[in-house]
């Protein structure tokens, strides 16, 4: 007797009321509870105080509480199985979808970021690649200048070989006579060669062989023969091979001396105006 | 079912109720307890919101663990209060309390706990404040930090520099100056 009492003034009830033994503590307590209903008492004693205690200071929650417990938590999946099965699917099915919703939210948010990074690079690909083709275009213009200049340096080439050929062929030949043709006082360092055929008289003039000066628009050169001291007019040329061949065909002239070229008006004169004299050779 | 309104049924319709799983009993034990198990939880917690949490948690817990109450052992109260004593002072221990906390230590939230239960006192309680306060102060601060705290008895003892037997004695002479004064 005296043991219960010590037993119950030690606190080890209120420990056992209040949760805060071990199990085996809590164990013997309740074996003690079987054997003394004196230990039996005091322990619902305790209870009642610490019930009563609890609800004089018990506050109320806030309403939503009971809601949540009811509507949201894995309660409501029995109770609404007990009342109404529509009503579960229901919010089973709003839940799903915003977690769906949410999800797809956030799948959209790293696609925009994406996007933008992707235009980003496409942009500046695109800038590289523009960049890249103004200079491919430059290189296409150098070239077809180039090929243009090419082009032009082989037709003169050629066009200076075609004149080379036929001068050589015309040197070879004993029919024809060459004569140099030296600048005069009115311009001292022009000077072209006249082709004279003494078998048919033909007289032939060669664009390769010809360093004249630049006629304008308002002048000819006009080719004179010496005969018995007479100025022949042979016909007149321009400074440039307008029919693009080497040689140019004049009149032909019987017994000439000597040759020369004046610079006349277009279309040329009858006489020669002697002080335009540019180039004179005696045959 | 629904002339539940004021339930009064006795424990052990209750306790029966319960282990039918039957919601309307759970329902009318929410009605009848949770307000003195969330006064139980509201002086360990003192944040509203997690209150709410852990007053959820704790009948979720009696709807699913209700095989586990053995009325021989006890009042249904006294279990359920256990139940919420126990999810508070996890609450309490748990990362997302000292999160709510952010950069109070452990240390400091006692007295942060202490500062705020003045203001949430329940002003139909103030009898009881005044009975507690009337208590001899040894017994007082005991049963402060037993009772509205959630500290274990051996927490108790660290805190007040007490060996682990006066503190119990002292509850237990607080528990009877409370019976004292219900009776």
């Amino acid at each position: 007797m005296e043991n219960i009492k010590e037993y119950i003034e030690s606190g080890i009830l209120e420990q056992y009321v209040l949760g805060d033994l071990s199990l085996d503590e809590r164990m013997q307590v309740e074996e003690k509870a079987l054997l003394y209903p004196e230990i039996r008492e005091e322990i619902q004693a305790i209870e009642l105080a610490m019930e009563q205690y609890a609800m004089q200071n018990a506050i109320a929650p806030p309403t939503a509480v009971e809601r949540r417990l009811f509507e949201a938590s894995g309660l409501s999946h029995s109770i609404d199985l007990q009342n109404t099965d529509h009503k579960n699917t229901e919010t089973q099915i709003r839940k799903l979808n915003s977690d769906g919703n949410i999800t797809k939210i956030r799948i959209l948010r790293y696609a925009l970021v994406a996007c933008i990074a992707l235009l980003l690079v496409s942009g500046i690909a695109l800038m590289i690649t523009y960049n890249k083709l103004n200079e491919a275009h430059d290189q296409i213009a150098n070239l077809s200048l180039d090929k243009q200049k090419f082009a032009g340096l082989v037709s003169k080439l050629e066009y200076n070989n075609k004149g080379l050929e036929q001068t050589i062929a015309m040197s070879n030949s004993s029919d024809w006579t060459t004569v140099k043709l030296q600048g005069q006082s009115f311009s001292p360092d022009s000077k072209m060669l006249v082709y004279w055929n003494k078998q048919n008289k033909s007289v032939l003039i060669n664009y390769v062989a010809m360093n004249l000066p630049k006629t304008d628009d308002s002048h000819d050169y006009q080719l004179w023969a010496l005969v018995n001291s007479k100025p022949v007019s042979l016909g007149v040329f321009s400074s440039e091979d307008v029919n693009k061949s080497t040689f140019l065909e004049m009149h032909t002239v019987q017994g000439a001396q000597a040759f020369a070229v004046t610079l006349e008006k277009r279309g040329g004169s009858i006489n020669p105006t002697m002080e335009k004299m540019i180039v004179m050779g005696r045959v | 079912m629904s002339t539940l309104k004021k339930p009064n049924l006795t424990e052990s319709e209750l306790v029966f109720g319960l282990r039918q799983q039957n919601p309307a009993v759970l329902k009318a034990i929410y009605s009848m307890y949770s307000s003195s198990l969330y006064g139980v939880i509201s002086r360990i917690i003192v944040n509203p919101e997690l209150a709410e949490d852990v007053l959820q948690e704790t009948f979720v817990k009696i709807w699913q663990s209700s095989s586990n109450y053995d009325s021989g052992k006890g009042r249904l109260f006294t279990w359920m209060m256990n139940i919420a004593r126990n999810l508070s002072i996890d609450k309490l221990r748990s990362k997302d309390f000292k999160n709510s906390l952010k950069n109070q230590d452990i240390e400091n939230n006692v007295s942060f706990v202490e500062e705020q239960n003045k203001v949430t006192f329940n002003p139909d309680t103030l009898g009881i404040k005044q009975l507690v306060e009337n208590l001899k102060p040894d017994f007082q601060a005991v049963l402060d930090l037993v009772y509205y705290r959630g500290f274990t008895h051996v927490e108790a003892a660290e805190k007040l520099n007490l060996p682990l037997g006066t503190v119990k004695t002292r509850i237990h002479m607080a528990i009877i100056e409370l019976r004292r004064y219900f009776n």
